[in-house]
């Protein structure tokens, strides 16, 4: 596991700022979520720390490198919302594929299916599993080389509210078991609290950090934690801010 | 069991009803002479007697069709993974490639018969200037068409170049490049017999203009019969083997 430093990161598109000084640290072994409005640059920021996009200014930094760096080293893993399996590739050999361009033998890939909830579809290739056991396979193989850092764009948001929320517990249950530093980014608050000890809530374009709220609890957490007062009042703190009316109090403070 | 070998039967007697049934309409209606329409007897007889003249032919069309085949896809695909690994080429090659196309293959075929004379040389070279550009143009699709999502996961892997062609843009460009397999493999031969016609004094061509010249009606059909039938057995074959190596419809074919 490796903390990750985000530090100053601007980035523009032309004339338009998508993101706007942003100042994070992420502790090794750390869930932070990322929400907020819809094109407030929280995808951009990923991507920035997934070295995929350049910022404008600023700088990511993973344990002791920059982010291309560590995207070198491979010691990054991508979840996007869309699996980004390989169609013709039965789901073993899609998380095998992974160690393999990776050149890291990470997790045994039967093991790892296996405790997905996954044994019995070894074989299958995408078109004949469901949804939510592509979005595990799509998990497994960005987890199969055992990065410390595991980055997620809305990994549950084209699944239905049950299997989100399904999936969203299972998620917790097997952070627990292999610790990664995460950053997650989603539009579900209640996904959001369920899984991260902090909360980054974005403002609305361009995205700066309107607040960076804790949640003080221990992971993983159940189903019962839906109901547990810490998560009743944290999600109805985010979703205070994130409806706020525009123009009042709109800035970000700091 | 049965069921099906008859099936398969009926498939097959149809359209050979139905051509024959036309064919005697036609003769029948049109009152146009037997050197322009013989009677499908007389093409068959035609087919056996001349079978010498016509396989020596049918060789020479096939070598050209063949060898102009190959070089097509040699020609196209290289193309086409030089325009997609170096983009500032699409500006130099694809407007050679779209005159070329657009030129008539009549002047294209006049200037190769006075450069490289009746030879083989001149008949591949003209199979592949016709066959190269949709497969070049359906290859270059196939390799822009990987997933993006896929691209990002290949890059946070930090695969070089050559793994993200080999592992993702190769096989997603399979589905088009098979596709483009069954016009270029088909027309090829009709290519190389349009050629022949035009320039040579061999291959099936050259025996469609010499009976033409003969009032020989009934060879000309005889070979045009054979031109189709391989054409479209080439179009099959490619087809069956692009089904086999084409993981969408593989895909289809099994869910």
């Amino acid at each position: 596991m490796l903390p990750i430093s985000i530090r100053g990161v601007s980035r523009r598109f032309g004339e338009t700022l998508a993101l706007d000084r942003m100042d994070l640290e992420v502790a090794a072994g750390e869930f932070v979520a990322l929400v907020g409005p819809s094109g407030c640059g929280k995808t951009t920021l990923l991507r920035i720390v997934a070295d995929l996009e350049s910022p404008s200014s600023g700088e990511v930094r993973i344990g002791p490198q920059p982010a291309g760096t560590a995207r070198g080293q491979r010691l990054l893993g991508l979840v996007s919302q869309r699996p980004a399996v390989l169609p013709w590739k039965r789901a073993i050999d899609d998380v095998v594929f992974t160690q393999r361009i990776a050149r890291r033998a990470g997790f045994p890939a039967g093991d790892l299916l296996r405790e997905f909830g996954l044994g019995g579809h070894e074989g299958k290739r995408p078109h004949h599993l469901s949804g939510g056991m592509l979005q595990r396979v799509n998990i497994a193989s960005a987890l199969a080389h055992d990065p410390p850092v595991l980055l997620m764009d809305e990994p549950f948001s084209a699944l239905d509210e049950m299997k989100r929320e399904e999936l969203g517990e299972w998620l917790g249950q097997e952070l627990a078991r292999r610790p990664k530093t995460v950053l997650f980014v989603t539009h579900h608050i209640d996904e959001a609290v369920l899984l991260a000890d902090r909360v980054l809530v974005f403002s609305p374009a361009p995205g700066r950090v309107l607040e960076l709220a804790s949640v003080p609890a221990t992971r993983p957490r159940g189903p019962d934690f839906r109901r547990h007062p810490v998560f009743v009042e944290t999600t109805a703190h985010i979703r205070r801010l994130l409806f706020r009316p525009a123009g009042v109090g709109g800035e970000a403070p700091g | 069991m049965t069921r099906a070998v008859g099936r398969a039967l009926v498939q097959v007697a149809m359209p050979v009803v139905s051509i024959l049934g036309l064919w005697y309409l036609a003769i029948l209606t049109t009152g146009l002479p037997a050197f322009v329409i013989p009677r499908p007897e007389r093409v068959f007889q035609a087919l056996v007697a001349d079978r010498g003249l016509i396989t020596h032919h049918l060789i020479e069309t096939l070598k050209a069709a063949a060898v102009g085949y190959v070089l097509a896809n040699v020609v196209g695909i290289g193309l086409a993974v030089l325009l997609v690994a170096l983009p500032v080429a699409r500006q130099l090659v694809m407007p050679a490639a779209i005159t070329l196309r657009n030129v008539p293959y009549v002047a294209l075929v006049t200037v190769l018969s006075l450069a490289l004379g009746d030879t083989l040389g001149s008949k591949v070279a003209i199979v592949v200037l016709a066959g190269f550009f949709p497969v070049m143009v359906n290859t270059y699709r196939g390799l822009l068409a990987a997933d993006p999502v896929v691209l990002d996961r290949m890059r946070v892997l930090s695969a070089s170049p050559l793994e993200i062609f080999l592992h993702v843009r190769l096989p997603y460009a399979l589905p088009f490049i098979v596709s483009a397999q069954e016009i270029t493999g088909s027309g090829s031969i009709i290519v190389a017999i349009a050629a022949e016609w035009m320039i040579s004094g061999s291959g099936l061509g050259y025996v469609i203009n010499r009976a033409m010249q003969q009032y020989r009606g009934d060879q000309v059909y005889a070979v045009a019969l054979l031109a189709a039938l391989l054409s479209f057995l080439v179009y099959s074959a490619v087809h069956v083997m692009g089904r086999r190596l084409d993981w969408q419809s593989a895909a289809r074919d099994r869910a």
